[in-house]
């Protein structure tokens, strides 16, 4: 992504001179002032935005479509913010029990665990409200600009930070909102039902970029396609742990052969 | 689903979710985690996101529940995917075809 290089490098030149730039300087009298946005940080947001724009709108048709109340699905925009665990939520609810449902999306948001392990030196110094109330709003966007501008004071990269966040909460809920209108003008001849799984799939394969991954998601699809019978969907969890499994595997294997193929030479 | 069940689920999921992202930064900051966890979580994203995507298309009718329209919908948006890496198109060309095969079916 051409952007964000761009802009890391911009970042990395004003966040090494704050004080030349002037009305970047801190309030030093009010440290508790109400903190500004950082329009730099809205700047970087609104390019990554733009790909979830399809995400939110078919999140609110799922919404509409989805056997949970209208406004239980939205509510997920507020308790949840994560669209893949959001989405998986609201199209789970007619066919799986409460514990499938949730453990599902709990491994969906695994991935923030590394986005989580990443980011925490960062976090290490910031002020402890900051530590609580951060962690809300990493979503993958604000990860990728979050880690590309860790080289900003602590106080700027905060400011950065919670810009982002903020930013992409409000987008997130219009798109959102926006998709609920949609979901309930469209007929259902035009079976909107079927977005999500064309959604997901299409991620799937835009995330697959190495060979362990192309084996995660084939195992996955495979076992997950064969325990489609076991009870409450369980097979997605099946499905889940044989995929990474599979992917860990691979990942092994093809090091072994690196390296196996490096001492011949 | 009940609107207790409902509201329950959304709960518990957003607590999780925000667990997943607040744990390491607020309790194991100094601590880096293992390496072999790095690794597998690399996969957790593509193995669960293939795992729910046939479960939505098998719909609660397991097997008998995969209709022809969405599996070649869901194969255009993924070739289309492949070949262009954006979600937008891969999205269209799926939605595209669907109704083309709905169409002429």
């Amino acid at each position: 992504m051409p952007a964000i290089a761009t802009n890391t490098a911009g970042e990395g030149e004003r966040a090494g001179q704050p004080s030349v730039d002037g009305h970047l300087d801190r309030p030093t009298v009010t440290p508790m002032s109400l903190p500004r946005p950082d329009l730099s940080a809205v700047k970087d947001a609104i390019p990554l935005f733009i790909p979830a724009i399809p995400f939110g709108l078919v999140l609110g048709v799922a919404i509409i479509e989805s056997a949970m109340p209208d406004g239980v699905g939205w509510s997920t925009n507020l308790f949840i913010f994560a669209g893949a665990a959001q989405l998986a939520t609201v199209s789970l609810a007619a066919t799986s029990t409460w514990v499938t449902l949730v453990l599902t999306a709990a491994v969906i948001n695994l991935r923030h665990v590394m986005y989580s392990a990443a980011l925490a030196p960062r976090f290490e110094t910031q002020p402890r409200w900051f530590r609580w109330v951060g962690p809300y709003f990493l979503i993958d966007q604000l990860y990728v600009l979050a880690s590309a501008a860790t080289e900003r004071d602590d106080d700027d990269w905060r400011r950065y930070y919670l810009s982002v966040g903020v930013s992409f909460f409000v987008c997130w809920m219009a798109t959102v909102t926006l998709g609920l209108f949609v979901g309930s003008a469209i007929p259902e001849e035009w079976r909107l039902d079927v977005a999500p799984a064309v959604m997901f799939a299409g991620l799937v394969i835009i995330g697959i970029t190495t060979r362990p991954a192309a084996v995660a998601a084939l195992a996955a699809v495979v076992t997950t396609f064969i325990a489609l019978d076991v009870p409450n969907n369980g097979g997605i969890l099946i499905g889940a742990i044989v995929g990474v499994t599979a992917g860990y595997l691979a990942e092994r294997a093809a090091e072994r052969d690196g390296t196996s193929e490096e001492q011949a030479r | 689903m009940t609107t207790i069940a409902a509201i329950t689920a959304v709960l518990s999921v957003g607590v999780l979710t925000y667990l997943s992202r607040a744990g390491l930064i607020l309790f194991l900051a100094e601590r880096p985690l293992p390496l072999q966890i790095q690794r597998a979580l690399r996969y957790v994203g593509p193995a669960v996101l293939s795992a729910l995507t046939v479960t939505l298309v098998a719909g609660s009718d397991g097997v008998s529940g995969v209709e022809f329209a969405e599996v070649t919908a869901i194969a255009a948006g993924g070739i289309v995917a492949a070949l262009t890496r954006n979600l937008i198109a891969s999205l269209v060309a799926g939605m595209a075809v669907l109704w083309l095969v709905l169409l002429s079916t």
